[in-house]
């Protein structure tokens, strides 16, 4: 199979569908970790909105209801399911943006996939059968994050699980690899080792430089890594770009330690769509990477 | 001939671990890989399996992974079945291969031609 040769489409009824795929422009996939509150979650989407209208670059909100792999019985669990969807469906209709969330639990696979655009498989759960399948079941494209204890040509097993069960709209999203305990490291390899299964990749750069629960009951993370390896990761080829963003990291409900802070938004985006643009110019002219070929 | 029963053939959407298991349970240094149509897409052999393991220095679980179609030979050296037994095995020791896959006019897979079978053929026939 050719790297990443097929597109998605994301994007239902009043919202403009955008497409993720080979010779595409980047597309960018963020927002807060968890929905916080309806106030939080508008402020975020208008401002999210606000540069990525200026940079010219199509986006997906995303933000969850459930946060069930909180590494503390104490963290932040989430909006809950109901009041999530609610408000996903009012940024969708407000700022006509795709959203995407993801589930952990399979009973509610059919309401996030009435609401979100794009339904998440958390890294976590990226082998499970059942979430698979029921991702797959609510007829949306798929975002399949690679578990951080996967190989990335494992990850086929897991698209063969969504491709069975009638789903052909899947990205796949690197967001770091367990070395030891406690502690990621980044292997953007795995992202041309996936879109051999042909479809789009996409970078998790706020979770890659995560540091799992190294801070006793909540994860740390290291994000001066950030900037450079949203860098490297376009230079070597995805098609998104996936950041979670929050106006003020250190109150973040969830993930406070790798969020970015939105004031830093738009140049990593700025400096991102540059490198895409410039990756896509190169692959045009001069071909591309394989030097392996017989 | 070996009948399509009798030696390994995979689909195109086969890896190549199940091409090295399927040589292993028939004990044959070849797989032919066909498509949806029945038809003959090309094959791998252990030798290429050997020549992969000297140019891919992947871990051994990302070469399981690969797709068998990756590693083919596409245009391989293939007989009529209309070719004689005498043609065929002159052929084999002429392009040194232990295997000759037995395409209709239709690249349809009607079976393969092994030498031990040629072997056992013109020992008993001489």
């Amino acid at each position: 199979m050719p790297a990443t040769s097929k597109k998605i489409s994301i994007g239902y009824d009043k919202v403009k569908p955008i497409m993720i795929g080979k010779g595409l422009p980047l597309v960018f996939i963020g927002g807060p970790c968890a929905i916080e509150s309806y106030d939080h979650s508008m402020y975020m989407a208008e401002n999210i909105q606000k540069i990525c209208v200026e940079l010219n670059i199509d986006w997906v909100f995303k933000s969850c209801y459930d946060k069930d792999c909180r590494s503390s019985p104490d963290s932040y669990h989430g909006i809950g399911l109901q009041e999530g969807m609610k408000i996903l469906s009012e940024i969708r209709n407000n700022f006509g943006v795709p959203v995407v969330s993801d589930f952990s639990d399979v009973n509610d696979g059919n309401s996030v996939g009435e609401v979100c655009d794009l339904v998440q498989i958390p890294a976590y759960l990226c082998r499970q059968t059942s979430i698979l399948k029921t991702a797959a079941k609510t007829g949306r494209p798929v975002h399949l994050k690679k578990g951080q204890f996967m190989s990335p040509w494992n990850m086929k097993n897991s698209v063969k699980k969504l491709e069975i069960n009638g789903c052909e709209q899947i990205l796949l999203t690197e967001r770091g690899t367990f070395y030891g305990y406690n502690m990621l490291v980044n292997d953007l390899t795995s992202l041309p080792i996936m879109s051999k299964t042909g479809y789009p990749v996409c970078y998790d750069a706020t979770h890659s430089i995560q540091l799992p629960t190294s801070m006793g009951s909540i994860s740390g993370g290291q994000r001066e890594f950030i900037p450079g390896l949203v860098r490297s990761a376009v230079a070597i080829g995805i098609n998104a770009l996936f950041m979670e963003v929050h106006d003020n990291p250190v109150k973040a409900l969830s993930d406070s330690n790798t969020v970015l802070d939105l004031k830093y938004l738009k140049q990593i985006l700025n400096q991102a769509i540059q490198m895409h643009n410039t990756y896509l110019d190169i692959i045009t002219k001069y071909g591309e990477d394989n030097v392996h070929k017989k | 001939m070996l009948p399509p029963s009798e030696f390994p053939i995979l689909d195109n959407k086969a890896i190549l671990k199940d091409a090295l298991e399927k040589m292993s349970i028939y004990k044959l240094g070849i797989a032919c890989i066909i498509d949806e149509n029945k038809k003959f897409i090309g094959l791998i052999t252990d030798g290429d399996v050997r020549r992969i393991l000297l140019t891919i220095q992947k871990p051994l679980s990302a070469l399981f992974m690969e797709d068998v179609l990756d590693h083919i030979s596409k245009n391989p050296i293939s007989i009529s079945p209309e070719m004689s037994i005498y043609d065929a095995t002159k052929l084999i020791g002429e392009k040194w291969v232990w295997d000759l896959p037995i395409l209709s006019r239709k690249k349809e897979l009607l079976g393969l031609f092994h030498l031990h079978r040629a072997l056992d053929f013109c020992l008993d026939t001489y």
